[in-house]
């Protein structure tokens, strides 16, 4: 594929890398350039709608509000980067399985304090993934079909374990995530526990490698490097981070809404291509859907501030996710040529 | 978007001449290739369990009922057939549904529009959704997944914003009687759905297999780089394959909406998870180029059977959608793997 010509650079994870070029030019060679712009322009006309948007007494509660899309952003970005059209739609779904089977099971059988939840939700979130991954890694089936029919799979799950919303009683933990924990916004936890893994992990051989199989598979493969663990890793990470994604949105909305999982995966495959992750694999980051997940965050806002009605929201999730994916293809035909 | 997916899938020739006993299995293996006689066996074990375990399931009124629900979800996914035999998959099936189904509901029912201009401008509508998801994925060669997720979401979310999200009107009368399932065609003791239908089985057949426009769209389906290389036109067949299977699709939302008598914003939802089940279980493969309608509409028939077993039983909408994923895994783990890393170094 194209993105095997690529300098070494462009693997790094994020990181303004290449000391050879000034920090401009390595600013606008990252693949994250666009998205952060993008940021700051919402930010800025966000500023102007709403003046107090950034009085630091309302952070908690903006980054609890922005932790679940950040987060699917972050799941969906794994499967992507380990290439083979590795693509994981059922982010979504896993993340109001979880919030379903807080709200409906968890909370109402007693289990619901954060040592046995959370632990019990990961192992769920990792079955998922490995699911998702044995199947693409040693099924060889496309992960496309795979994912969707485990779309289908989790949110029927989800549905069946709460066909009406189940709500939660007040002063429960979840609170706290989209709040405050301890004198941290709980947002930021959420989100800076996945991004400090992230760092540790882009020190080591770990996340160098995923990049090189998502690369040139079949390189990698004749290179020595175990492509299915790499895979089947990426797709239980990305089910683990879509729990914590769950949870982030329990904490939000406090019930159970199995109907929100097309609208998740749809943000998260919007955030990854808004950031300019390559759909081919190899290239791109988590830094990239972050700032994806944060503009659509902040266009939802500016569109609520503006007193535009909220039934345009899912109109305009459309339109990014389409913009997005346009961006990203002209971006990495640009590279290409 | 094509070259992602069918590269990786093993030519079916190839994968029988590399197995040790080709020889003996080549001609079962070879009519099963052709024909679509494990669906056929399936469709009737369905049907037969069905007769044994629910009184009533094999009567002539409900097999009626039945035939109506399996051609509409058949009709449905025509679209997504083509489009999957492009090596493509278009999960803005629900958006072009519902846009239909509001259209005949709203301009036909409530502002009096003929039918013939609902059709034109539902047609309109989906037909340049389509063409711009083929454009888009032809152009930029990115995944035609990602792109028809997005303009689902700009269908329905247009639809939410144009009615106002208020209650819709109900679709003129005429619509309802084409998918009735006491009517009949001409005299014939059918619905004119299911009539419809299996002139559309054999009219796509003599399309795909006896046209050269036909031929290309395998073509293109099996191997996009081969298919430039002979100088097929890929983007004017990714193009017009789109955007006809949007525009039909949209159009069998008009027929929904006469069937249900009503339409809503999620009106094309169901369709999400049973049309794409349908095209897969019936056998038609992603990135292999191989199928036909006539698979998907037997797809439809062996669902449609096994959701009113299921319901009968007392299955929600959870198993069901539970029951679709599973059913694809199982087929595709059947027909669609790919090649092991190590062949293809």
């Amino acid at each position: 594929m194209s993105t095997t010509h690529l300098p070494p650079t462009d693997v790094t994870s994020g990181k303004p890398g290449g000391r050879r070029y000034g920090f401009r030019r390595s600013f606008l060679r990252q693949p994250w350039t666009f998205s952060a712009i993008l940021v700051a322009g919402l930010l800025a006309a966000n500023l102007l709608a709403e003046h107090s948007i950034l009085a630091p007494r309302y952070w908690p509660s903006l980054l609890g509000n922005l932790a679940p899309f950040v987060l699917v952003a972050f799941a969906s970005t794994l499967p992507i980067l380990g290439g083979g059209g590795g693509i994981d739609i059922s982010v979504g779904p896993q993340a109001t399985l979880t919030n379903c089977l807080l709200c409906a099971v968890l909370f109402p059988h007693g289990l619901g304090s954060p040592w046995v939840s959370i632990p019990l939700l990961l192992l769920v979130g990792a079955a998922v993934g490995v699911v998702n991954g044995l199947l693409v890694a040693f099924g060889r089936l496309q992960p496309v079909i795979v994912t969707l029919a485990t779309f289908f799979v989790v949110s029927g799950l989800a549905l069946r374990v709460s066909p009406g919303p189940a709500g939660l009683a007040s002063g429960n933990w979840t609170e706290s995530v989209a709040g405050r924990i301890g004198i941290l916004p709980g947002g930021l936890v959420t989100i800076g526990v996945v991004a400090l893994a992230w760092f540790g992990l882009s020190r080591t051989r770990v996340l160098r490698t995923l990049y090189a199989v998502g690369a040139d598979d079949v390189a990698a493969f004749s290179a020595g490097v175990n492509v299915n663990a790499f895979r089947i890793g990426a797709y239980v990470a990305s089910g683990v981070l879509a729990t914590v994604a769950g949870i982030a949105l329990t904490g939000v909305i406090q019930t159970s809404q199995p109907a929100l999982a097309p609208t998740y995966s749809l943000v998260a495959l919007a955030a990854v291509s808004l950031g300019g992750t390559s759909l081919l694999g190899g290239r791109g980051g988590l830094m990239g859907s972050f700032f994806g997940a944060v503009a659509i965050f902040l266009l939802q806002d500016l569109l609520a501030a503006t007193g535009v009605p909220t039934s345009y929201v899912q109109l305009a999730y459309g339109l990014l996710l389409v913009a997005g994916v346009v961006l990203s293809g002209l971006t990495s035909r640009a590279k290409v040529s | 978007m094509t070259d992602l997916v069918s590269s990786t899938v093993t030519p079916p020739t190839a994968a029988s001449g590399r197995e040790p006993n080709a020889g003996r299995l080549a001609r079962p293996a070879a009519l099963v290739r052709r024909f679509p006689i494990i669906q056929m066996v399936v469709l009737v074990a369905v049907y037969a369990w069905g007769s044994v375990r629910l009184e009533g399931f094999s009567s002539a009124s409900s097999l009626r009922a039945m035939s109506v629900l399996a051609a509409l979800l058949a009709l449905a996914s025509l679209g997504q057939t083509l489009v999957i035999l492009i090596g493509g998959l278009d999960l803005a099936v629900p958006g072009y549904i519902t846009v239909g189904a509001v259209a005949a509901a709203q301009l036909g029912g409530d502002r009096h529009w003929p039918l013939w201009l609902v059709c034109a401008f539902t047609v309109a509508v989906c037909g340049l959704a389509g063409a711009a998801i083929g454009a888009i994925c032809h152009l930029l060669r990115v995944q035609s997944l990602v792109v028809s997720l997005g303009m689902s979401s700009v269908l329905i979310g247009g639809v939410v914003v144009a009615t106002n999200a208020t209650t819709l009107g109900i679709p003129p009368a005429s619509l309802s009687s084409l998918s009735a399932v006491m009517s009949t065609t001409f005299g014939i003791p059918a619905p004119p759905v299911v009539v419809v239908t299996i002139g559309l089985v054999a009219a796509t057949w003599l399309f795909l297999s006896h046209t050269v426009t036909g031929r290309r769209l395998y073509a293109t389906g099996a191997n996009p780089l081969a298919a430039e290389e002979i100088l097929i036109p890929t983007g004017r067949i990714r193009i017009g394959v789109f955007a006809f299977g949007a525009a039909f699709t949209g159009l069998v939302g008009i027929l929904i909406a006469g069937f249900s008598s009503g339409a809503s914003v999620s009106t094309g939802d169901p369709y999400f998870y049973s049309g794409l089940a349908a095209v897969l279980v019936g056998g038609t493969a992603l990135g292999a180029a191989q199928g036909d309608f006539l698979r998907t509409v037997l797809g439809a028939l062996t669902l449609t059977g096994l959701t009113t077993i299921l319901s009968g039983a007392g299955l929600g909408e959870g198993d069901t959608r539970i029951l679709y994923g599973v059913a694809i895994i199982l087929v595709v783990l059947a027909y669609g793997r790919g090649r092991r890393l190590r062949d293809r170094l």
